[in-house]
């Protein structure tokens, strides 16, 4: 008995502390989740018009499409005014030089054709591998330019900075340079998820065999 | 230190005035070097680091100072390390939740403030042995002194790295930026720069 009078002579300070620290972050959260939540939403759907411009609104496709063991993703159909499918957006991620790197993929209707992507969040290296983000830099390779009107099947990451290489529209993308393993980790997003999801868009006839 | 028996105004100039230069935590004491480096690549994010580290030093110098009777020797840190936390995880909800870009940009930085040494020290050195006006006196200077360091280091990086303060355009056309200022090096080649140019300063005047 007289061992449990000093624990909370010892701790109840602590033990009060905890748990009105507790509701305190409580509270913070319930009155902020919602506006961060609308955040997160709202950035998405914003990367996904900036990559299908035409799209009126962005609609649920399929939910939670198993990509590796643990990873899913949701795609969205990209809706046009009027009213047909023209594209699929989603989001892949995969590890990169620094940290892991979010991207948001878009397809035409189809699913021939890659649209192009945005980087939803990346930790990559300033002034090399962050450039992964930058569309129609100032100067070096167009790295993100080379994926719009690309083949949506997979896509092959070379190192050679030739200008026709490059301008090609093709599977085959042209590394950045001094930031490698950004430029694999990109493409290695691109080919884990395109594969699975043309399947899945496949089977649940959202696009038919053949395309 | 600030002394509980002595609650002059002058004590109280003195303890806000501290922070900004003879204690300041950044070039005086050599506390907060991970967001020092980190996040002084531009002045925006610097200035929204130095904001929630005043947010979460007045706060938990506040509890601290109120608690100070209650606090048992042995169970002071962790104490301090809970009281820290939770305003932590408040100051990175409400960047989340009103500046998201600014969230991002700052990254893990934000919650890593839980383990900056000013303010467990701030927590230890002063709010546990000082009324509650000292105690926030001393978190405004300490918070003041490291928000302003952070911006002057922000400055000179986002200077040289892009030709803007501020994301406004200062440098004519013709400069020619240095990326590497924008590059953890080019933050240990500033701070190093500062900290002797302030160690000059200080021996000078003494």
């Amino acid at each position: 008995m007289s061992k449990i009078k000093h624990f909370i002579e010892q701790s109840w300070l602590l033990i009060v502390a905890s748990f009105a620290f507790g509701l305190l972050i409580a509270v913070a959260d319930a009155s902020l989740d919602a506006r961060i939540k609308q955040n997160e939403k709202d950035k998405l759907n914003n990367m996904m018009k900036s990559l299908i411009a035409d799209a009126k609104d962005f609609q649920l496709a399929i939910d939670q499409v198993q990509i590796e063991d643990a990873t899913t993703t949701d795609v969205y159909k990209a809706v046009g005014k009027d009213g047909a499918g023209i594209g699929f957006a989603f989001v892949g991620a995969g590890g990169g030089f620094a940290d892991k790197i979010k991207l948001v993929i878009a397809v035409d209707g189809r699913c021939e054709k890659f649209l192009g992507f945005k980087v939803l969040s990346s930790n990559e290296t300033p002034g090399f591998g962050s450039k992964i983000a930058i569309d129609k830099p100032d100067s070096d390779v167009d790295f993100v330019d080379q994926f719009k009107g690309a083949p949506a099947g997979e896509v092959e990451l070379i190192k050679t900075g030739r200008l026709d290489v490059i301008r090609k529209i093709d599977s085959q993308i042209v590394a950045i340079s001094r930031a490698t393993v950004s430029s694999e980790a990109v493409v290695r997003i691109f080919n884990t998820y395109t594969e699975e999801i043309k399947k899945q868009l496949q089977q649940k006839g959202l696009i038919s065999d053949g395309g | 230190m600030a002394d509980e028996s002595q609650p002059t105004t002058a004590l109280y100039k003195q303890t806000l005035l501290a922070g900004l230069w003879r204690e300041n935590p950044v070039f005086r004491l050599l506390l907060g070097m991970c967001p020092t480096l980190a996040v002084t690549a531009a002045v925006k994010p610097a200035f929204t680091m130095g904001c929630c580290v005043i947010f979460v030093l007045v706060c938990s110098n506040i509890i601290v100072s109120l608690m100070r009777n209650l606090l048992k020797p042995h169970l002071r840190i962790l104490m301090f390390t809970l009281t820290i936390a939770t305003f932590v995880t408040i100051a990175d909800l409400f960047l989340k939740a009103f500046v998201p870009r600014m969230s991002e940009t700052l990254g893990p930085y934000v919650p890593l403030i839980i383990v900056n040494c000013i303010i467990i020290c701030r927590a230890e050195a002063c709010a546990s042995k000082n009324p509650l006006l000292v105690s926030i006196i001393d978190a405004l200077g300490m918070g003041a002194g490291f928000t302003l360091t952070l911006c002057v280091l922000a400055s000179i990086r986002e200077l040289l790295s892009t030709g803007m303060i501020f994301e406004v355009q200062v440098m004519p056309d013709a400069f020619v930026p240095w990326a590497a200022m924008s590059m953890p090096v080019g933050a240990f080649i500033t701070l190093g720069l500062l900290l002797g140019l302030v160690n000059i300063i200080s021996r000078s005047r003494s």
